[in-house]
């Protein structure tokens, strides 16, 4: 079948589809545990008896068996080499069903694997698997094909990609959402719609999980978008395991109530899933007797999508910003990551430009000594998991661009398309393809013209040779073509020129690189968000720019209010709320002592300047063991406190006792020349025992005892017994301190207090860790328990107190 | 159609799309939201360590069904006569027909960031590093545990409300080798030492019982 024949038949009427099929046949005798396709192969009767009650009951299409028929699922029962044999037959079976009654949809469905980015099954070998299928299913003779149950966006991608590369039927993908509104992997509606419409899908629906309630919800959300055809599978609502049995709880009329709302909704076909039978789908032909499906394809917006999200943009949308970051160009850090393979900086750049206020990320991995291809994959796939944002391939070589679109799960915005002839032609195909959406830069092969009137004439030169791949005004935003007004101080106003009439005439989004504009000058943050202001007030929908940029998103917001695209003003209000909370200014005391400044760096856990306000006060004549006993020691007893109430939390607790330590570093020197006469310091030997490598919490006491003038002895993690008693013995410790976080090392503890005792040891014992508890350490004869490094340092204190 | 049901088939997530939130670090690091009071510097470096840690967290998992064989009073049999003793989880798994293996992993970044932090004296970065990691262990496997909830419910089955894990309880932690072993976790590059520590440390097992809907 021809796709517009397909369109029109859509059109037409609303069609109703098959109910389950799996279910069905186990009541004529298909047992558990078989290969379903297998049976229908070796019973064929059953099926045709089955679809043919479908056909009767209203059906006008029915599904091939081949649901599970991929190589995955049939190598599960030993028929992995037989996928194109196993799809044609039973093609060939429902075909022999359909006779001249209807259509027959080339089912396919999970391989039950997990594509990259989610899973570890590589993208390719997903769309191999799909086009192996396909193969059959084209051989048996479907009309069309019928992608659904998909729970993962990219599993669904690599179908429709296997069809779409394989044949020109149409193709309709159906996605699987919770009652959440959430595929498993978490897509939503709107973005599985956005994505899969994009890349060449002729109907987009929804099947299984719920019952028809959900999936009206579901069809409203999608309708607005809708370019395609929509349609729904629902289940007879939902299922209970009644002894050993899954039975759904909703009947056939009361499934045919929802009918008519399903299509008021925007369904142009309609079936059932899981739990129907051809009673449901004689009902839904009942319900949708002469009703016509509402028309489809006028929506018109743009909107890139994650595999998570779907961010709009438009002159009715705020505007949008692109964060600029994830770029290696004068980026030391970044560039020795991608380099070296890493991608903390990358990772950080994501989440630092989300959180202050990037709508879609820039990824642009170019430079020299790398693969970028492979780094730009690499970087891609990491993004669309870890973050929830739309991405924006940034790259001059088409074949990276086309290497990510690929894998992209969503609909990706390209930056960028220009005229030049080259590039034009190998990236228009391209991204028509995948339908991404792409930003056009009105540059050509002579270069970047000065003036708007040229540019404009670019646009309408490349924009004429989008529209023969399909391209709308909506799928295109423009660059502005921001140049430095440091060496021509008219470029500013070509710019806005450009997109005055590009907002207002050519009627297309806009989007300008904004920080070109103030390279060379001081002060380019004031220049920067003036511009973005004035380019906002000429129609400006998009910005590529810093959003830690000082003072850029409090501009964007502003102007977002003042040009109505903040209803209500909210973001502009919650964002001034949040503000006012995080930016309360701390309450200085600017006329401070050193000996009070000495003693507020400690609480305030500054370990900046404790050396500086030592020294100024060693110059005033402070004597250094003056400085430790009455004022280092009390401001960081008066931190324990704090910690003790909760005033404080252990981040403020070790940022504290680090300041201490620098304290005691720097003191050190002048403390030693004065010990003559100073008491002995307790010493104490630290260790995670034998077999536990966590020694985080160790390291956090050992650096408290260390503030409270104890000298420790830390033997690290994974210590012997042994070892650690002769530690104790050589250095003439007084306490010996242990930590383990396992139940199964804790008693290595056990081992070190006997070890302990029966080498006759004077040494206290002090035990702690997060198994650890004092009902523990009585049991193995241990002299204290410690719950948190301060509460050590107190026991520390009591058991060489004595 | 249902989608796949029980089967020793493991899924590995080679990338769990879940991050713990701030309000779940600050927790874990003792923060009160009614009795803690940060300065400006303190929200600040909070803000920036926890970020850091989330970019350093690379969040993987591994999950299988097995059939319950056999329930005794301190006993569970599952899958090719595997077993875990202990009573408590027996009880738990009391209407189980089915058990769920989990495996969450931060990955190795965040443990050797952590590591080098506290080789430099940076303590307090270092600590709240350490609360981004095993915050993210625990919400990974809370995110396995919710996917699954969600496929169960097609089939008319639930998870248990709690999961298990080896080393507490009376679950010894000996069974971290038996969930290694059946997940095949070398694949997410864990390894096991001798005294049943993962590497890298954060990393969490797990199991939980699947049971049947019963209508009310």
């Amino acid at each position: 079948m021809k796709k517009e024949k397909f369109r029109k038949l859509l059109n037409s009427k609303v069609l109703v589809l098959d109910g389950a099929t799996g279910t069905e046949l186990q009541k004529r005798g298909m047992p558990a545990g078989v290969s379903p396709e297998k049976w229908v192969l070796d019973n064929p009767r059953a099926l045709i008896d089955l679809q043919k009650k479908y056909f009767r009951s209203g059906s006008n299409v029915v599904l091939s068996f081949t649901f599970g028929g991929n190589r995955v699922k049939l190598q599960e029962y030993g028929m992995g080499d037989r996928v194109r044999e196993v799809n044609r037959e039973l093609v060939g079976i429902s075909r022999r069903a359909a006779g001249s009654r209807g259509l027959v949809g080339g089912d396919i469905s999970s391989t039950g694997n997990f594509i990259e980015p989610f899973g570890d099954t590589p993208f390719e070998t997903a769309v191999d698997i799909y086009k192996e299928q396909v193969e059959g299913l084209l051989e048996g003779g479907v009309d069309f094909f019928f992608i659904e149950t998909m729970i993962d966006i990219q599993e669904a991608r690599a179908a429709l990609l296997a069809v779409r590369e394989s044949c020109d039927l149409p193709v309709c993908v159906s996605m699987t959402f919770n009652e959440d509104a959430r595929t498993l992997t978490g897509t939503d509606p709107v973005s599985a719609l956005v994505t899969l419409q994009s890349l060449g899908a002729d109907a987009v629906g929804c099947n299984c999980s719920t019952g028809p309630l959900h999936m009206l919800e579901f069809l409203k959300a999608m309708k607005p978008y809708a370019g395609v055809p929509l349609f729904a599978k629902p289940n007879a609502g939902l299922p209970k395991l009644i002894d050993g049995k899954t039975v759904f709880d909703m009947n056939a009329q009361e499934f045919g109530q929802y009918v008519p709302m399903l299509a008021e909704a925007g369904a142009s076909m309609i079936g059932g899933c899981c739990g129907t039978d051809p009673s449901f789908i004689h009902e839904i032909g009942k319900c949708v007797k002469g009703i016509k499906p509402g028309p489809v394809g006028n929506s018109r917006f743009s909107a890139v999508s994650s595999a998570r999200k779907t961010v709009h943009i438009g002159p009715a949308c705020p505007v949008t910003i692109i964060g600029e970051r994830i770029n290696p160009t004068g980026k030391k850090v970044l560039q020795a990551e991608l380099s070296e393979g890493k991608t903390t900086e990358v990772r950080r750049f994501a989440m630092e430009q989300i959180e202050k206020g990037a709508s879609i990320l820039d990824i642009n991995v170019g430079m020299p000594g790398i693969n970028e291809a492979d780094r730009m994959m690499e970087i891609v796939q990491l993004l669309s998991t870890t973050v929830e944002a739309p991405l924006c391939l940034d790259s001059s070589i088409p074949e990276v661009i086309e290497k990510a679109l690929r894998i992209y799960p969503g609909r990706a915005l390209i930056n960028s398309i220009s005229a030049e002839k080259v590039k034009l032609e190998k990236l228009l195909p391209i991204a028509a393809k995948y339908g991404a959406m792409f930003i056009l830069l009105p540059l050509g092969d002579s270069g970047i013209p000065a003036t708007s009137a040229e540019r404009k004439v670019i646009v309408r030169e490349v924009f004429r040779q989008a529209q023969f791949y399909g391209y709308t005004r909506q799928d295109v935003i423009v660059d502005g073509l921001v140049m430095t007004v440091s060496s021509d101080q008219q470029a500013a106003m070509e710019t806005l020129d450009l997109i005055r009439w590009l907002s207002r005439e050519f009627k297309v989004n806009t989007v300008i690189g904004l920080s070109n504009v103030s390279f060379g000058l001081p002060e380019r943050t004031r220049i920067n968000n003036t511009f973005l202001a004035m380019a906002i007030a000429n129609g400006l929908t998009a910005a590529i720019a810093n959003p830690s940029s000082e003072g850029l998103i409090p501009v964007k917001l502003s102007a977002d209010v003042l040009t109505s695209r903040d209803k209500n003003s909210r973001a502009f209000i919650a964002y001034c709320t949040t503000k006012t909370k995080t930016d309360a200014p701390a309450a200085r005391v600017s006329e401070r002592t050193v000996i009070e400044r000495i003693f507020a760096a400690v609480v305030d856990g500054d370990r900046e300047i404790i050396g500086d306000l030592l020294k100024k006060a060693l110059a005033e004549g402070f004597r250094a063991n003056i400085l430790m006993n009455e004022h280092l020691i009390p401001a960081i007893t008066r931190v324990g406190e704090l910690f003790e109430k909760k005033e404080y939390f252990l981040p403020q607790l070790i940022q504290s006792a680090e300041a201490m330590k620098k304290a005691f570093e720097y003191l050190d020197p002048y403390l030693q020349a004065a010990s003559a006469d100073s008491p002995q310091k307790a010493a104490i030997v630290l260790a995670t025992v034998k077999g536990d490598i966590h020694d985080i919490g160790k390291n956090i006491v050992a650096l408290m005892l260390r503030n409270y003038g104890f000298i420790v002895h830390d033997m690290g993690k994974d210590v012997d017994a042994r070892a650690i008693i002769e530690k104790a013995r050589e250095t003439g410790s007084a306490i010996i301190g242990l930590s383990a976080l396992m139940t199964t090392t804790m008693v290595q503890m056990q081992t070190v207090v006997e070890l302990a005792k029966k080498e006759g040891l004077a040494c206290k014992i002090l035990v702690g860790g997060a198994v650890v508890n004092q009902a523990y350490a009585d049991e193995i004869g241990a002299d204290g328990y410690a719950c948190d490094a301060h509460i050590a340092v107190k026991i520390a204190q009591h058991l060489t107190s004595a | 159609m249902v989608i796949s049901g029980s089967g020793n088939r493991i899924t590995y997530f080679d990338t769990v799309p879940v991050m713990p939130s701030v309000e779940e670090i600050m927790s874990r690091l003792g923060y009160n939201k009614s009795l803690t009071s940060l300065s400006a510097g303190d929200k600040c470096f909070i803000d920036a360590s926890i970020q850091l840690g989330l970019a350093l967290c690379r969040n993987q998992g591994a999950a299988c069904r097995f059939t319950v064989k056999e329930h005794k009073r301190d006993m569970v049999i599952f899958g090719d006569n595997e077993s875990f003793e202990s009573s408590r989880l027996s009880g738990l798994l009391s209407n189980s027909d089915e058990i769920l293996l989990m495996a969450g992993t931060a990955g190795p970044e965040i443990m050797n960031r952590i590591n080098s932090e506290m080789e430099s004296g940076n303590v307090a970065l270092a600590v709240v590093l350490d609360a981004v990691g095993s915050q993210a262990a625990d919400v990974i496997l809370d995110w396995m545990m919710e996917f699954y909830k969600k496929i169960l419910r097609r089939e008319g089955k639930r998870l248990t409300m709690r999961r298990y894990s080896p080393g507490y309880g009376d679950l010894p932690p000996a069974n971290q080798a038996i969930i290694f072993r059946l997940l095949g976790l070398e694949r997410l590059k864990l390894k096991l030492t001798e005294s049943m520590m993962l590497v890298p440390e954060k990393s969490v097992l797990a199991v939980a019982g699947i049971e049947g809907i019963q209508p009310e």
